[in-house]
């Protein structure tokens, strides 16, 4: 961290914690609490949204039941607040973990249906369960005692700031490390990670625990700065308000939800006074044509483009004139700005400074950490988690079946790997070469038959499992991390090598150093591997298509892997490229891991393969050496049509 | 024994218009991989354009008008809320935005029709038939018929008609849809109007029986979700059945258990199925392709 940092973020905690004496007011400094206790919430609300790219509608209810846990142990039990709020994180947490187990089995919408259907249970239930939560009467507590003196507002604003405060550098920490770099992946990639051995679904469910449990937080803070809770604060408006103050503050950053959580705060403010509100808007109004007129005169937007932000603020402007009255259009305008945000301000205003600054001052941001570690030769090999135990052959596949539908796209096909060696797979396209892949990797459950891999039965297993126990693989069309830079790409592959815990990442124990240490120069002698050690700090989205495959090998060779399956390596390379990547693949025989390859390029299949495999519609047509195959009829009437004879 | 098939038959009426709001789901979802989160705001809508036209007209006559206006309702959702979205591929961006035009829709249904509910004039006898000592409604025999017929107009269409195969074309595969010279966008958007036509159709069913008001869509288009999903968001014959389900546990929840817990059972049963076979109940799990 730069200098200019440390003293802003000093300057920054100074004059909020000067800022109850500058403004002594109670109401203020209420308002001051609950804006830092929304901050909370956001600050973990983001992790799922800005990071993991799920849409949560649960989080109002996740906030009450955070609000509720304390209040009932305080209410009923007589709980203290110090051991209250713990228990609220871990209520909160298990309703997260309850949540998420189901909704994330499956992509798509599903995870906000489900959430939006739970805050109106949470509702109902807070309602219906008088016993416990007092119903509609809602609950009173008090501000905590501490040591005979009882905790003023001024004194509250000073916890939570700590608590604020706490949660940034807790959540900064989680995002900087390892798990935040699963987050990101899995958003990026989601197949490529799940091969990576970080599980998709695992880590999502992560993300949301970890929101949940923050949430948790921020609901419990909350039941003690009001003093009295009821059910119907949790309420559907108060969800989209959050979402509203993630994207508007800035997703993916820390600043953004404290900024967000001012904006949303003021808001019912400025709308329930209507002279504010015309002052406000007509502030916008202003800016957005001003903003507009000069994105016009420097070409960098249509007339089109503009016109729609442009007619809807001066409206919202001039409306202000014909309202008598504000509140009974509260929602509408507030409709209007989550339109307006989406379309016209996706990265919320923090990514709108940052896009300012970047087009003015780029040396100003870095958009990735650099990581310079140097490489050697030394660290590039590593053992395999799994050593290879097994006396036959390392991998085989019996009887497979691959069903899609009607269309069999394998047929009883058997695979027999023998350990060390490199084993070609060929065919014509559509023979089935890349589903054999998918299905010894785990993304395509197979209709029958078995695959026992260093005599382990596989079959069923989920990817990420699968690439635990020693399976890496490429992808025939390219499936790297796009916004990590290559050293991150390769950092992903090694996951499986971070094995401290959340605690160690939170206090930066030496363990966690020590095994980030290693890592990173691992991953710069695997990038020196394959030649890329110039290219570590590039995202990965902008190297060559060539240069992308040899990432995606040392990303691979990450995993430690016992069998490495490339997907067609040599597609898009040139001639002096293909002979590297030929003895880069001796290398990796030379090391003992087994290979299978896919290629197209037959003098490298003929070159180094031990042993090829000839796959046509679905079934085995050949088998042996490279010069057995090359002579098999069968094999040249599949690859050149009608028998060899009539040809 | 009769309280419990009295239950059932008042289940089926509610279970067909939830299976009615999720179908709308489902017509939208296999054409873009999108759904309607303000579907219980046009069924709202359609509800109270009826009741506005029904002071004009007869209940019949209004009947088409309404589905014109549901179908220029979900127009003006697609074009407004989801088709940029759709364009920068954000799942956050169409969600947020047919949330907050379902918000609008509201706060503008508020302001012009009032914050209380109004009764909604019933076209038929509001004396209950006898039937072997149940007693139904004849609106409610008017809501099962009307959904499945509306149901299996769309799904005829689909079959049938050119216009339909277009439409099952682009649930299959919009890129090659769109590579074979179907306006893949126009289908998008007619997809838009079949669902909230028939939410608005929904809408004018279930008035009726209910109070119409500002807020009636809210509930019945969360139940809608439960049913789409516990139905599979991919089979016209799941949400028959997740209707049916839900409504039956509901009316009987609230029965014998306590009117407060009725919307309790759903939930729960949505987790378990989610947590059981993902896909739902009739739904097909697809395998993503590689």
């Amino acid at each position: 961290m730069s200098a200019i940092n440390k003293t802003s973020i000093v300057l920054v905690l100074i004059v909020a914690a000067m800022l109850p004496t500058i403004w002594p007011n109670p109401y203020y400094i209420h308002l001051m609490v609950v804006i830092a206790i929304y901050a909370i919430l956001l600050l973990g609300l983001d992790i799922v949204v800005g990071y993991v790219g799920e849409v949560s509608l649960g989080h109002a209810a996740l906030f009450g039941i955070g609000a509720y846990t304390a209040g009932v142990l305080n209410f009923q039990l007589g709980l203290p607040f110090l051991l209250a709020i713990p228990a609220s994180i871990a209520v909160t947490g298990l309703f997260g973990i309850l949540l998420a187990l189901p909704a994330l089995r499956v992509n798509g919408p599903y995870l906000a249906m489900v959430t939006l259907a739970f805050g109106t249970i949470i509702q109902i239930l807070i309602n219906e369960m008088t016993f416990l939560t007092n119903g509609p009467m809602g609950l009173s507590v008090r501000k905590p005692i501490w040591l005979g003196h009882q905790v003023t507002g001024t004194d509250y604003y000073y916890i939570v700031l700590v608590a604020l405060v706490a949660t940034i550098y807790v959540v900064q920490r989680i995002l900087k490390s390892h798990l935040g770099r699963a987050f990101e992946a899995l958003h990026d990639s989601p197949i490529a990670s799940d091969c990576m051995g970080v599980s998709v679904y695992g880590y999502k469910v992560y993300a949301f625990v970890l929101s949940a449990g923050i949430a948790g937080l921020a609901g419990s803070l909350y039941t003690y700065s009001e003093e009295y809770i009821s059910p119907n604060t949790y309420n559907f408006e108060l969800t989209i308000l959050f979402l509203l103050a993630v994207i508007m503050g800035g997703r993916k950053t820390r600043t953004g939800p404290v900024l967000g959580a001012i904006i949303v705060v003021m808001l019912p403010n400025v709308l329930s006074d209507i002279e504010l509100f015309k002052v406000i808007s007509i502030g916008i109004a202003v800016i957005s044509v001003v903003y507009s007129l000069y994105m016009l005169v420097t070409h960098q937007r249509s007339l089109n483009q503009v016109a729609i932000p442009v007619i809807a603020t001066v409206v919202l402007a001039t409306s202000g004139f014909f309202m008598e009255n504000i509140t009974d259009h509260r929602l509408t305008i507030f409709g209007v700005m989550i339109l307006f945000v989406v379309y016209y301000l996706p990265n919320g205003i923090m990514g709108f400074l940052r896009n300012l600054v970047l087009k003015f001052k780029p040396h100003w941001i870095q958009r990735h950490v650099l990581i310079l570690e140097h490489g050697d030769k030394n660290h590039v090999w590593s053992v395999p988690d799994h050593p290879v135990t097994t006396n036959g052959h390392l991998l085989e596949a019996r009887n497979i079946v691959m069903q899609f539908g009607g269309l069999k796209a394998l047929s009883e096909v058997n695979l027999n790997i023998a350990k060390g060696t490199v084993h070609g797979l060929i065919g014509p396209n559509g023979s089935g070469k890349s589903t054999t892949m998918n299905v010894l990797t785990g993304i395509y459950k197979p209709t029958s038959g078995e695959i026992e891999f260093n005599g382990k039965i596989i079959t069923g297993a989920s990817p990420s499992k699968i690439a635990g126990e020693g399976i890496a693989r490429t992808f025939q069309n390219v499936q790297l991390f796009g916004e990590m830079t290559a050293i991150e790409n390769v950092l992903v592959g090694l996951h499986h090598t971070f094995k401290h815990s959340l605690i160690d990442v939170v206090f930066q124990t030496p363990r966690c150093r020590k095994e980030k240490h290693t890592a990173e120069v691992r991953a710069a002698s695997l990038l020196q591997f394959v030649g890329l050690e110039a290219l570590a700090n590039e995202e990965a989205r902008n190297l060559p298509y060539g240069k992308q495959r040899l990432l995606e090998i040392a990303r691979a060779l990450a995993l430690n892997p016992s069998l490495l399956l490339l997907d067609e390596p040599a597609a898009g390379l040139t001639a002096p490229d293909i002979k590297d990547l030929i003895e880069m693949i001796e290398k990796i025989r030379g090391h003992g891991i087994t290979v299978i390859l896919i290629e197209h390029h037959m003098d490298v299949v003929m070159s180094i393969c031990d042993r090829v495999t000839v796959l046509d519609f679905g079934q085995k047509i050949s088998e042996g050496t490279p010069a057995q195959v090359q002579s098999d009829e069968k094999v040249i009437e599949a690859y050149l049509g009608g028998s060899a004879k009539e040809a | 024994m009769e309280i419990l098939a009295q239950l059932i038959v008042s289940g089926i009426a509610l279970g067909m218009i939830y299976a009615l709001i999720a179908f709308g789901y489902q017509l939208t979802f296999a054409t873009s991989g999108t759904l309607n989160f303000g579907q219980g705001e046009a069924l709202m809508l359609g509800a109270l354009v009826g009741l506005t036209l029904v002071g004009h007209m007869s209940y019949w006559l209004m009947l088409p008008l309404v589905l014109v206006f549901g179908a220029l309702q979900g127009i003006f959702v697609e074009r407004v809320g989801v088709l940029p979205a759709i364009k920068t591929k954000s799942e956050f961006g169409w969600i947020m935005t047919t949330i907050s035009l379902a918000i609008i829709f509201k706060n503008v249904a508020e302001n012009v029709w009032g914050h209380d509910d109004i009764t909604f004039p019933s076209p038929l006898p509001t004396a209950p038939i006898q039937f072997l000592g149940i007693r139904v409604l004849p609106m409610e025999i008017l809501v099962v018929v009307g959904a499945l017929a509306i149901m299996l107009a769309v799904e005829m269409f689909n079959r049938k008609s050119i216009y339909g195969k277009a439409v099952v074309a682009t649930s299959n595969d919009r890129d090659a849809a769109g590579l074979m010279g179907i306006n893949t966008g126009m289908v998008i958007t007619f997809s838009y109007a079949l669902s909230s036509m028939t939410a608005a159709f929904a809408g004018v069913l279930i008035a009726p029986l209910t109070l119409t008001g500002s807020t009636m869509g809210v509930v019945l288009g969360l139940k809608a979700f439960s049913v789409a999903i516990i139905g599979g968001l991919n089979s016209g014959m799941g949400v028959i059945v997740g209707g049916l389900i839900l409504g039956i546990v509901e009316t009987t929840t609230g029965y014998y258990v306590s009117t407060g817990y009725k919307d309790v059972p759903g939930l729960v049963l949505l987790l378990l199925v989610l947590a059981i076979k993902p896909s739902g109940l009739f739904g097909k799990s697809v395998i993503k392709k590689v």
